[in-house]
């Protein structure tokens, strides 16, 4: 068990793409880290950076409370299960999960005796004589789990272990990560592009855009306290409607534009003023729009349906307000049909405002 | 079987269903398969059968005959031929001359070729692409331009070393390796480029170095491509002449093309040991080939990645 710290962790790729930039990250021992973002934003290299795999520009990475930059992988006590699982295919599936022990000179039955429980937990102990190519997508990806396990390493690196699963096993073996974290108490970073993943999984939480580290936080910390618009977008689905208004002093503070109002609370207002901003971009969640008039102060957009998605329990509406898409998710029992005009809104404290230049959080509750 | 089905590349199985519909088409397939089969066979056939003949025989009447006198076979040929035992110039003393120039240079290209492979393909140096290219560059250098600076070259190293590489066995050797080099240097390095990074690198963290990574990962993978080289680098060296009769110059073990070559020029007609002899000196590549042909394993790497 191990804590990992990245210093400025830097990577620069041969063509000068900076695919890293200055990353700052402690995971604690023991904890269960995402690192996650859009496809290409430098996930996948931050990781194998930690594991060794990839030379680091600049910066550094400690595993441990040691620095690890010039140790190979092997030296560095960690297990990397790959995206494309990268089993050796000439070998069964027991030997794919012993061929680290065996290099490391374990036991012949310390080996036995940590593969069965290995394949125990992860339910393959009816497949260990085959070969990966005889096993499904999911068998294939426990193997992988198995390999990493085994070696009982300080730290699990995990580059996007369920993107090649179909949905249902993708939420089945998200449980199983889950709870194999609880079981091991090991310290695990792991990579994806799917926020509901990192959301569910997560004990922090950091999101990383163009290389760039935006916001380390709890689950609920970035739901609730984004600190940028893009965080604010990636976290949450659907992702948050996104609006441009202009500050109008007349009657008390408000934001405003065609069809889109925004009444300030006291507090918002305030902060506006000081920051002598002329415009703002606001967001809201759709699951915190509903319908019907404001009560008191708070966000209010007129809007017509377009789309109506039943969903069960609930259904999200898209309607158009003045050519603007926003997304809404109303209880099933109200119901709107295609063409219907209405009003949507929001409570003060659902409302982010963003400074429109630089995309940072007001912090405006 | 193909080089490109024996380097494992995809070929997609066709499920017809059609066929079913369609039998007759399916028939005449077959027919015209076979038929393509025995021509093919044909002149191995006649081979066969006229050393199995009497010497006496050949001129007298084709070897079809045998199908309506079949009692006419024997295996006096093969008595006389083999019955010089390993005596200098005999067959069996080229076959085992032979055998003593393939084998090796066999082995040496096939396991030259996968490590030059390997580090062209895995390796972490500049100029991996710039030293493959110049390999490539070298296959349509033809051996007879070869010939005689190579000559000249082992003539200089026999003078400074004493060690004697022009008419020696291990002078053809090192000739034949040096020339199977480029082709098996690219046909490794083109399959074992369809072997995932991702492999070796999670052998890395499993804690494999390079030389365990080669042997234990990269080596079994590229087993089709291993076998379908050795197989051609065998039968290229059993079956030169060139090379042989430069480089054996003066030795006074030949291989067996030489053997026969010499049968042809010393009696116009000697037939008998020809076929007798073209007859052994083709039963060992058939082996080989028919014992390599179970690593022309497609589909290797199922499973690997996703
Ligand atoms: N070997 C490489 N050489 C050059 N650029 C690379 C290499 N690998 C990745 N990149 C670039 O670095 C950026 C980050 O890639 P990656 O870490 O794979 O992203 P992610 O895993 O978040 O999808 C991308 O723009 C990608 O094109
Ligand atoms: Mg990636």
């Amino acid at each position: 068990m191990a804590r990992v710290v990245l210093k400025d962790l830097t990577k620069r790729y041969a063509g000068g793409n900076l695919a890293v930039d200055r990353l700052n990250l402690e995971v604690a021992d023991g904890e269960f880290v995402c690192l996650v973002g859009p496809s290409g934003c430098g996930k996948t290299t931050a990781l194998r950076m930690i594991a060794g795999l990839e030379d680091i520009s600049s910066g550094e990475v400690s595993i441990g409370d040691k620095v690890v930059n010039m140790l190979p992988p092997r030296d560095r006590d960690i297990a990397l299960v790959f995206q494309s699982y990268a089993l050796y295919p000439h070998m069964s599936v027991y030997d794919n999960m012993a061929f680290g022990l065996k290099l490391r000179k374990t036991p012949k039955a310390d080996i036995e005796r940590s593969v069965r429980e290995a394949a125990r937990i992860l339910d393959l102990e009816r497949f260990l004589d085959r070969k990966p190519g005889q096993l499904s997508g999911g068998q294939r990806q426990r193997v992988a789990l198995g390999r990493a396990i085994v070696r009982e390493p300080a730290v699990f690196l995990m580059d996007e272990p369920l993107s090649n699963l179909d949905a249902k096993l993708r939420v089945q073996t998200r449980a199983e990560i889950a709870r194999l974290h609880q079981r091991l108490q090991a310290t695990m970073i792991y990579v994806t592009h799917d926020q509901v993943e990192a959301m569910t999984m997560a004990d922090r939480i950091a999101v990383i855009s163009d290389g760039v580290l935006q916001q380390v936080g709890t689950p609920k910390q970035l739901y609730e306290e984004p600190c940028n618009r893009f965080v604010a977008g990636f976290i949450g689905s659907p992702s948050m409607n996104f609006v441009e208004l202009k500050v109008q002093r007349e009657d008390g503070m408000r934001l405003v534009c065609e069809g889109t109002q925004v009444v300030l609370d006291d507090a918002m207002a305030a902060q506006l003023r000081d920051l002598g901003l002329e415009a703002a971009t606001v967001g809201v969640r759709p699951e915190h729009l509903r319908v019907g008039e404001p009560e008191g102060p708070g966000l209010r957009v007129s809007a017509t349906v377009d789309v109506v998605e039943f969903l069960g329990n609930d259904a999200l509406i898209h309607a158009a307000a003045e050519g603007r898409d926003v997304v809404a998710i109303v209880g099933a029992d109200i119901h709107l049909a295609v063409g219907d005009a209405v009003i949507l809104s929001a409570a003060p404290r659902h409302v982010y405002l963003f400074e429109p230049q630089s995309e940072m959080s007001l912090g405006a509750r | 079987m193909s080089v490109a089905e024996a380097a494992g590349l995809a070929i997609p199985v066709r499920r017809r269903r059609l066929s079913i519909h369609f039998r007759p088409s399916r028939l005449v397939l077959n027919v015209v398969l076979v038929l393509v089969a025995i021509f093919w066979l044909v002149p191995t056939i006649s081979l066969t059968v006229i050393s199995f003949r009497p010497e006496g025989l050949f001129g007298i009447s084709g070897w079809w005959t045998v199908l309506t006198a079949p009692s006419q076979l024997t295996i006096q040929n093969y008595e006389t031929l083999l019955s010089t035992g390993f005596a200098t110039g005999g067959i069996l003393d080229s076959l085992v001359t032979t055998a003593a120039i393939t084998v090796p240079a066999t082995i040496l290209v096939t396991v030259l070729s996968s490590l030059a492979a390997y580090s062209l393909v895995f390796g972490r140096w500049r100029g991996r692409t710039a030293v493959f290219l110049v390999i490539v560059a070298l296959l349509v250098v033809p051996v007879q331009v070869a010939l005689i600076p190579v000559a000249q070259l082992y003539d200089a190293f026999g003078n400074l070393t004493g060690l004697k590489l022009f008419g020696s066995l291990p002078g053809v050797i090192i000739f034949h390796v040096a020339f199977g080099l480029p082709f098996g240097v690219f046909l490794m390095r083109n399959f074992y480029t369809g072997i995932p990074k991702d492999l070796l690198e999670a052998g890395r963290i499993d804690g494999a170095g390079e030389w365990t990574l080669f042997r234990r990962v990269v080596m079994p993978l590229g087993l089709p491509a291993a076998a379908s080289l050795a197989i051609f680098q065998f039968i290229w060296v059993w079956n030169d002449l060139l090379v042989g009769l430069v480089f054996l110059g003066g030795n006074p073990h030949h291989t067996l093309t030489i053997f026969l070559f010499s049968q042809t020029r010393t009696l116009a007609a000697n037939y008998w040991v020809i076929s007798t002899g073209a007859m052994i000196s083709i039963i060992v590549p058939l082996a080989i080939f028919f014992s390599f042909q179970r690593y022309f394993v497609r589909g290797v790497l199922a499973g690997a990645v996703k």
